[in-house]
């Protein structure tokens, strides 16, 4: 059964398409066909982050009108075997995706037997962002420990429970997971940042995983490789353990607790 | 020439329209239009220009019936339809542009109309209706940017109300949970109105207008503790329970 991922915040520039990016790897490599796609019409950049910009020929709106079929539009991902990646419309403006269309789309995926299909959101709660997560059967809630993306997580969480195909129809609800990205256990724990506690009491969601603060993200997306990929990084460990969490393996939670540093460590190392 | 040919330039279709039956129980324009501002006054929007029926159900007074149009249409009602029975009325609204008809067909009426109200104003939230005019409840957390109204009577919720969430209603408001967002109780005017939460933390609180927000800090003893808040002399007053 294919099962739809939405990845969605609310706020804007809070990981949304760099998790797209990691998880939708992740899961090729684990062996699950999965297939990506691109919902921000007119600025789309998950290609980039996947670093098949070159590639791209037809895009989700190019099928949605017809224009092309998904078997063109697909591009098949270097890097993980099992991933393919549907490019949003760069020319075009969100009108231009339909419910009839997206639905159509989606239908036709689950046909060519994808097990996942991950959709990444745009910011905001206009026609992109409700096309995203309209048939979702899961979700994950991005969020920085940051006051406003907790803000925004809980509008949209808000917008899940009842703007989604789920939600109108009255069947079971889509499954909501909390994603904590750009987690600074340091400033936590000098009271500058939101703990995790903060932030579960006000979205109250269960917690899927905790993705560091890390420059190795900024290096992955102008590599045009996703974080997940890079060796020996905290946050492509990170990612991976959502991942294994997300197919149903408990994983205890790492990198949220402040390593002391030695003199050594903070005259030589990095903060 | 084949008469049974399909024409190509049309077709003909059955088709069925829902309408809104509006039972006119009095003629008296002044009445009827008093007893729609009390019904409809604070959701202006709540009819979407919705193809009605009108069902004259007296033959007292006289049918004003361009005055009972625009009466209508000022409430986003489409009258289309007279129902027959009273040739004098019949006449009127041929007149008018209505065509009569004695074939519509009553659906049996939904005992939903207080939660269908609350759908129409807001987010869709699941409500648990409760049987005669009790409390409104409400057991899903309320995240910001959601809004519930209870009008005309209390309001219970079960789970949190987030910041930038309204709660509101023409009686009491009780919060088995935080109460983070904003409450508004009382909102029709009743000032014995009073509001409940296990966690006293609201972004707002008012009752019968008069309110407090949370740029003055709660008193100590109740921000963050179960309390209520009621007004007497134009002050909201609070209390630990």
């Amino acid at each position: 059964m294919t099962k739809i991922v939405v990845v969605t915040s609310g706020k804007g520039g809070v990981g949304k398409t760099t998790t797209s990016a990691s998880f939708a790897t992740g899961l090729a490599l684990r062996g699950h066909k999965t297939v990506v796609i691109d919902f921000d019409v007119g600025l789309r950049n998950l290609d980039l982050i996947m670093g098949c910009e070159r590639r791209v020929v037809y895009d989700f709106v190019n099928v949605i009108n017809g224009e092309a079929s998904l078997n063109q539009a697909l591009i098949k991902d270097k890097h993980a075997e099992h991933l393919y990646v549907l490019a949003a419309s760069q020319t075009r403006n969100k009108e231009a995706l339909t419910q009839d269309g997206v639905e159509r789309v989606l239908q036709e995926l689950a046909g060519m037997a994808f097990e996942f299909i991950v959709c990444d959101s745009p910011a905001g709660i206009e026609t992109g962002a409700l096309m995203a997560m309209h048939f979702a059967d899961e979700a994950l809630i991005v969020t920085n420990p940051e006051v406003s993306s907790v803000r925004d997580s809980d509008r949209i969480l808000g917008m899940l429970g009842s703007k989604t195909m789920r939600a109108i129809q009255g069947i079971e609800p889509i499954k909501e997971h909390l994603l904590i990205t750009r987690y600074n256990p340091t400033r936590v724990q000098d009271g500058h940042m939101l703990s995790l506690a903060d932030i579960q009491d006000i979205l109250r969601i269960p917690l899927i995983g905790v993705i560091p603060e890390s420059e190795d993200v900024l290096q992955a997306s102008n590599q045009g490789v996703p974080a997940v990929l890079l060796d020996k990084s905290d946050v492509a460990e990170a990612y991976k353990d959502v991942v294994e969490r997300f197919l149903g393996r408990e994983m205890p939670l790492r990198f949220t607790e402040a390593t002391k540093q030695g003199l050594l460590q903070r005259v030589f190392g990095r903060r | 020439m084949n008469a049974r040919s399909t024409p190509l330039s049309f077709e003909i279709k059955n088709a069925n329209l829902p309408l809104v039956s509006v039972l006119v129980k009095s003629l008296d324009l002044a009445l009827l239009a008093a007893d729609l501002q009390t019904r409809f006054g604070d959701s202006p929007a709540f009819f979407d220009n919705d193809p009605s029926l009108i069902d004259i159900q007296t033959s007292e007074g006289h049918f004003d019936v361009n005055g009972l149009l625009q009466l209508l249409r000022r409430y986003r009602l489409n009258p289309v339809a007279l129902k027959a029975g009273n040739p004098g009325h019949e006449a009127a609204a041929t007149l008018a542009g209505l065509f009569i008809t004695g074939e519509a067909r009553l659906l049996p009426a939904a005992a939903t109309d207080p939660v269908r109200e609350v759908i129409r104003e807001v987010e869709v939230v699941r409500e648990v209706a409760v049987a005669g005019q009790g409390a409104l409840l409400i057991d899903k957390p309320l995240r910001s940017g959601q809004q519930v109204y209870a009008r005309g009577r209390d309001l219970v919720v079960l789970a949190m109300v987030n910041p930038g969430a309204e709660v509101m209603a023409d009686g009491h408001i009780h919060v088995y949970a935080p109460l983070r967002g904003k409450a508004i109780a009382g909102a029709k005017g009743d000032t014995g109105a009073r509001i409940f939460a296990t966690s006293l933390e609201a972004e707002l609180l008012s009752i019968a207008g008069v309110y407090r927000t949370s740029d003055a800090p709660l008193p100590k003893d109740v921000a963050g503790k179960p309390a209520h808040v009621w007004l007497a002399d134009d002050k909201l007053l609070m209390q630990a329970l």
